[in-house]
């Protein structure tokens, strides 16, 4: 039928505006921060734009942001524990997913019963059980340390993922290649993995940003400058800021600007397989 | 079954509830301690018995006091007093004043008695109707409380449930004119009117539901002409028994309501108390055996409350009426500012019929499960399979167990230990594992839980702990976690859903503009890590050099911005929907994707053709596009369920907070700010993690089987 009317238009227009003010209403305020030149300290008006606009804080931020650690190194570690986290919870979660999806045994149900309640185990319960074992493998303030933290964190919500992806494909597919001679692994490895690979992949991206963004139990663990992550200097750098540190506050405004927009451009390019492996894959089934 | 034997059961179980009723209010009557308020209503009673005494008719006309109240509930106090010896009038007090502790008993039994018997009426006449919300009924502490005090709940909580049933009566005889049912509903509609004006949300309710069914049955002309002959009976009986209003209606009817009005706005005890919107909310799931451990045996209350959430939708099928009665009431008192526990008994009988209809959900679920049980095949498991899964499970396992089922069932064993924060040094020295493995293996005694203790070497408590520390998060200080953090999650995932599914719905339509220009910015808050988007809020609220705090400075006291802050400085629960914004903000994209992808699979030739056929926008959206959206977002409602139930980076972000108005994850991570003597428990921590886990489960599962989908499924 026809496209809607001009008034009903134009009251949609003013809705989705008044929706995109809110969205857009903390953004900016922390962006006027990041562009605002003449900060010293904390702000001490109201303005809407910046009162000198300068690019100085992202030049700052990017060379030494947190303490005297370079921006390099940040992002080095960042990027490290990420990856190696979101790949410990890939690979070693991975055949777990696969047994779950494909084989039939004893206390299989009370197995995914198990991975279910620790997907609903609030974040904080980590806390004292991890710092534990990570003392005791004496890695607790190393990256390792933090990478497995942070593994342990994603681990349920990729297995979750990968059984789904698994279950997807049709069993049939890895018998016909059973007759034909292929071992377990083989079929595994040749005919299921790139089957389920794109989803893997996804979830491996969430893993991948859960550890990019977290900060707390990081510093919980971590005691040296040079094992913090991006994330977690941010947090520092307000935890300074609310007791009355020096730095000006354009630094925490341009260092939140510059670590979300590579996560922006990723969740706009993949936003549709994003959603579909948060709903535990409900929906592609 | 036979029949015999059904009705027998029927009758027992309505003399259950009867005796239960009777048992528990006589309890009340004896035990409980006097009241605010108590002394003024026996006052009034003593005024009226007095007048009956010297039968001074006329004096009917000028005597009431307290006059925002009308006469008839204590009119029926001093009914109860005519047996009793005359006292001397209780002193006056103001409204403010503390209860008096010195009332004549011989005055207090028998006015407190009479109450308590129309309290048991309620409950017989609500079991004849259905047994099981007599017997919630009986058992519900609060409202037991307030129907055996010298209050004026008893008598309209009685007519109350009288008009509705009698209502309902008149409407299964499917005659369209007035019959004596309707005529009894409308004399007690009066009546309720004539003892509390509040009681009266019934008749809203009734007039809602007959609206309803004129629509349906489109009888919309006639079905006003008798509901007018109902209301019109109803205002007439209302008058004939206040007869303080006889002399001078207009003047004394303003006045009493406009008491109200002026005291809920500015009397200073309303003020005092500072009850956030939402407490008769939580009111409902609270239980006065917190003031009163010794009278009432179990807080029965929050679990009714619970039930009654389950039973709604059934109800609403199968008796509409007392899902409106409740939805009204309690939309009434979350938006009256006066917001007294009392109130909460006129909705405590629609209540228990809710709670009632879980049972009969929960009865009928488990017969069916009994039936599949002995059809199901049992499985088989193949031992080549199983032979063939080890090389799988093996390396997954070790990790999985080692990374994530191990905090599990340490936060689990820890829970058993009274670990705290002055026996760290012997915890991590391996006295966690001592105390677990003796305590299990009966070595050591079991010691009691205690909270506030900090003992320096761990103990094993077994599961002592478990109803202490759900007592402590269920209510302490005045104040339960446990309900913030239910309530925070059931407004933020609402509101997230609310927004979602209205942008989504929004840019579905037909060819409208910059379609893809507001998708790709309504996406920005989920991108944005959370705790960065957590803290460019913080960067709006903060005090003192926040967005809205600088702006006060610039615009002035007399700005928007000045009132807000004002505000919320009065009345801190406010923080709530300040704490909602970001929620909100950063939640909705989620929920405007999963529901356009919803919106994508429904087809508009449907739509098209439904409208052709007449289908209104509401019913097309009720029958075609509802249902189809409904697969995809209740799993993104699991999700977004979870996160808030959890939800710890906004509030650590937002730190600066006093804990009360935070989820238990963050009382969990900062148990200084929150648990005060029982700071530093470590034990309690974990306790709580699991009480968490152990609710989201029931969640999870109840929502999935509930709705049929969500993770769970085979």
């Amino acid at each position: 039928m026809r496209n809607i009317s001009f008034p009903r238009q134009l009251a949609t227009q003013i809705a989705l505006t008044v929706v995109g003010l809110f969205v857009m209403l903390p953004i900016w305020g922390m962006a006027r921060l990041a562009f605002d030149g003449s900060l010293k300290g904390r702000p001490t008006e109201f303005r809407w734009l910046p009162k000198v606009w300068s690019f100085d804080a992202f030049m700052q931020v990017l060379d030494k942001p947190y303490q005297s650690v370079d921006f390099h190194v940040l992002l080095r570690n960042s990027l490290l524990v990420s990856l190696s986290a979101a790949l410990i919870a890939i690979l070693l979660g991975m055949s777990l997913a696969y047994a779950f999806a494909r084989f039939r045994f004893p206390a299989r149900q009370g197995g995914l019963y198990a991975l279910l309640l620790t997907a609903v185990l609030p974040p904080v319960a980590f806390m004292t059980p991890l710092y534990i074992i990570l003392s005791l493998l004496h890695v607790r303030t190393t990256l390792l340390g933090l990478i497995i933290t942070y593994a342990a964190f994603a681990m349920p919500f990729c297995i979750w993922n990968m059984r789904a992806a698994f279950q997807a494909i049709p069993k049939e597919i890895e018998e016909a290649a059973f007759l034909d001679g292929a071992g377990d692994i083989t079929s595994f490895i040749f005919i299921t993995l790139p089957l389920a690979l794109p989803s893997i992949a996804v979830a491996g991206l969430i893993a991948f940003l859960m550890a990019y963004s977290e900060f707390t139990l990081g510093w919980l663990f971590v005691e040296k400058s040079e094992t913090v992550t991006l994330a977690m200097s941010i947090y520092a750098i307000v935890q300074t800021q609310y007791s009355g540190g020096a730095q000006p506050w354009s630094y925490l405004g341009s260092l939140a600007i510059i670590m979300s927009i590579p996560v922006v451009i990723i969740f706009l390019i993949f936003q549709r397989t994003l959603l579909e492996r948060m709903m535990f894959g409900s929906t592609a089934e | 079954m036979n029949k015999t034997f059904r009705s027998l059961i029927y009758i027992l179980s309505i003399l259950l509830a009867v005796i239960v009723a009777i048992v528990l209010r006589q309890r009340a009557v004896a035990n409980l301690p006097i009241d605010f308020d108590e002394d003024d209503y026996l006052r009034a009673g003593q005024e009226y018995a007095h007048l009956i005494r010297i039968s001074d008719w006329s004096g009917f006309l000028e005597t009431n006091y307290r006059p925002e109240h009308p006469p008839l509930a204590k009119i029926v106090i001093g009914l109860s007093l005519l047996s009793a010896e005359e006292k001397p009038l209780v002193p006056e007090a103001a409204t403010s004043a503390g209860p008096n502790k010195f009332l004549p008993s011989v005055l207090v039994k028998p006015a407190r008695t009479l109450n308590a018997i129309l309290g048991v009426l309620t409950v017989a006449i609500l079991a004849a109707i259905n047994p099981l919300a007599g017997l919630f009924l009986a058992a519900h502490t609060l409202t037991t409380k307030y129907v055996s005090q010298i209050m004026l709940e008893a008598l309209p909580a009685l007519t109350s449930l009288i008009t509705a049933t009698s209502y309902l009566k008149w409407k299964q005889a499917k005659r369209s004119g007035v019959n004596g049912w309707l005529i009894l509903s409308a004399i007690s509609l009066g009546l309720t009117a004539a003892s509390k004006y509040l009681y009266c949300v019934v008749g809203i309710a009734i007039l809602a539901d007959w609206l309803l069914d004129a629509r349906e049955k489109e009888t919309l002309k006639s079905s006003l002409r008798t509901a007018a002959i109902w209301g019109l009976l109803a205002i007439a009986i209302f008058f004939a028994f206040d007869p303080y209003l006889w002399p001078n209606p207009i003047a004394r009817l303003g006045e009493s309501i406009f008491f109200h009005a002026g005291y809920a706005s500015g009397a200073a005890e309303v003020e005092d108390a500072g009850f956030p919107i939402w407490q008769p909310i939580f009111w409902l799931f609270f239980s006065p055996r917190v003031w009163h451990g010794k009278v009432f045996p179990f807080p029965f209350d929050p679990f009714i409350a619970t039930l009654a959430l389950f039973g709604l939708k059934r109800l609403w099928t199968k008796e509409r009426l007392y899902v409106l009665w409740l939805g009204i009431g309690l939309a009434f008192l979350l938006a009256w500012p006066t917001k007294w526990p009392q109130y909460i008994v006129i909705l405590t009988v629609p209540l228990s019929l809710a709670a009632a209809e879980t049972i009969f959900i929960f009865g009928d679920n488990l017969r069916r499960w009994r039936q599949t049980r002995k059809t199901r095949a049992r499985v088989h498991y193949n031992k080549t399979e199983i032979r063939r899964a080890i090389p799988w499970l093996v390396p997954g396992l070790i990790t999985f167990a080692i990374l994530t089922l191990f905090p599990l069932i340490f936060q689990f064993g820890v829970s058993m230990t009274n670990f705290n924060s002055a026996s760290i040094r012997d915890g991590f020295n391996g006295g966690i594992w001592r105390s677990i493995s003796s305590g299990l293996t009966g070595k050591l005694p079991t010691m009691p839980a205690n909270l506030t203790a900090h003992p320096d070497k761990v103990n094993f408590v077994g599961l002592n702990s478990y109803p202490e520390v759900f007592k402590f998060i269920s209510y302490s200080n005045n104040w339960s976690i446990l309900f913030f953090n239910v309530l925070w999650t059931v407004f933020s995932v609402l509101l997230q859903c609310g927004l979602g599914l209205g942008v989504a719905l929004l840019l579905w339509q037909r060819g409208v503009r910059l379609g893809k220009f507001w998708q790709a910015l309504f996406i920005l808050p989920w991108a944005i890590p959370e705790m960065i988007g957590a803290m460019m809020w913080v960067n709006v609220f903060q005090r003192d050099w926040g967005w809205l705090y600088l702006a006060v400075d610039k615009f002035g006291e007399s700005s928007v911005f000045a009132v807000f802050v004002n505000a919320l400085n009065q009345n801190p629960s406010l923080w709530l929907a300040v704490f909602l914004l970001p929620a909100v903000w950063y939640g909705f994209p989620f929920m405007m994707l999963a529901a356009s992808t919803g919106l994508k699979t429904v087809p508009r030739e449907v739509l098209d053709a439904a409208a052709i056929d007449g289908a209104g926008i509401w019913q097309a959206f009720r029958y075609v596009t509802w249902p189809m959206l409904l697969p995809l977002l209740l799993p993104a409602v699991i999700v977004r369920g979870i996160f808030a139930f959890n939800q710890f980076y906004l509030f650590q972000a937002f730190g600066f907070r006093n804990a009360t108005l935070a989820t238990l994850s963050y009382n969990v991570f900062n148990p200084a700010r929150g648990f005060g003597a029982a700071g530093g428990q470590f034990a309690i921590s974990a306790t709580i993690n699991i009480i968490t886990v152990i609710l989201l489960m029931i969640f999870v599962l109840l929502f999935s089987r509930w709705t049929r989908s969500g993770p769970v499924r085979e």
